[in-house]
């Protein structure tokens, strides 16, 4: 088992929002070289990966104003391969200045990294419309992979 | 079964006040002309599209009942992972992993019935660029529920 874990993930959620759920997505690449060190050797896969751990900071002068609730989830282009919820907080205290997620441990997320690049996706629910900007978070999370 | 997929149309419709349509902006993939706001034919919901990589997923952004008998936001209480229980109702992911075909067809997803915690194999077709006919199934496409959405227009809405 291997933590690899990806550090001030940025999310902009473009304006204008609409209270209720509003999106972010990034795409990044696993790098399992990073992960193993000396220990990697050239062919190697992911083949079991689970989120250990998850927090999102505010990247905005507006922190978690109007913020009710936070999801992230994760996808892959594999089309044999579905999109996985993978932690939330619901619902989020009020005057919090981070947000510890609730990992899912059922959530099997493998098969979404095994081709190492991964769409990261972050949805915030507003409590109001937000018509003058965007609003910015960053994503810290960490994965313990297994790879072979 | 077929009273369970019900649901699918069901549960995830829509509308903005009085219903409209709204052509999405050009795009040069053709699959793009999925994307928007949608509403199931009961109209209890809305769920909007959108690409994610080379796929399509439908979240619902907004409930006709958004909370539950003591007044506190629905979530997904029928969920079968229980760590996922917690997840608001109004912002689910209930269309997942839509791939184009061509054809004016998106298959290979899921369909999640929020009612139940059933989730169902789905395929889209676009009639035309305001209405989509939604097809849930478990198993054969055959036997299965087509619930009709229709395309809706953003509530324009002044600049505070």
């Amino acid at each position: 088992m291997h933590e690899y874990s990806v550090n001030n993930l940025e999310f902009t959620l473009e304006g204008p929002l609409f209270a209720g759920p509003n999106g972010g997505q990034k795409a990044i690449s696993i790098n399992i070289a990073d992960a193993l060190g000396d220990a990697h050797v050239e062919g190697m896969r992911i083949s079991d990966a689970r989120l250990k751990s998850a927090a999102i900071f505010p990247n905005d002068s507006l922190g978690f104003t109007n913020v009710n609730a936070f999801v992230v989830a994760f996808a892959s282009d594999n089309e044999d391969v579905s999109m996985q919820e993978a932690a939330v907080k619901n619902p989020l205290e009020v005057g919090a200045t981070v947000a510890n997620l609730e990992v899912s441990s059922d959530a099997e997320l493998g098969e979404i990294m095994a081709d190492g690049k991964v769409y990261v996706v972050l949805d915030a629910d507003l409590a109001e419309d937000y018509w003058d900007g965007n609003r910015d978070f960053k994503l810290n999370f960490t994965l313990e992979l297994t790879i072979k | 079964m077929l009273r369970k997929l019900t649901f699918l149309a069901v549960s995830a419709v829509i509308a903005f006040g009085t219903l409209s349509f709204d052509l999405p902006q050009q795009s040069e993939d053709p699959g793009d002309r999925l994307i928007g706001i949608w509403e199931p034919s009961n109209g209890r919901s809305r769920i909007k599209i959108d690409r994610i990589g080379n796929k399509y997923y439908g979240r619902v952004v907004w409930l006709i009942e958004s909370n539950d008998a003591d007044g506190n936001p629905r979530t997904d209480i029928n969920n079968p992972n229980p760590d996922l229980r917690n997840v608001p109702l109004r912002g689910f992911r209930m269309c997942k992993d839509f791939v184009y075909q061509g054809d004016d067809q998106w298959s290979e997803g899921t369909l999640y019935d929020p009612n139940n915690g059933s989730t169902y194999q789905g395929t889209i077709t676009m009639r035309d660029m305001n209405t989509l006919d939604m097809r849930g199934y478990i198993g054969v496409e055959a036997i299965g529920r087509t619930d009709v959405w229709k395309r809706l227009k953003m509530p324009s809405r002044k600049k505070k």
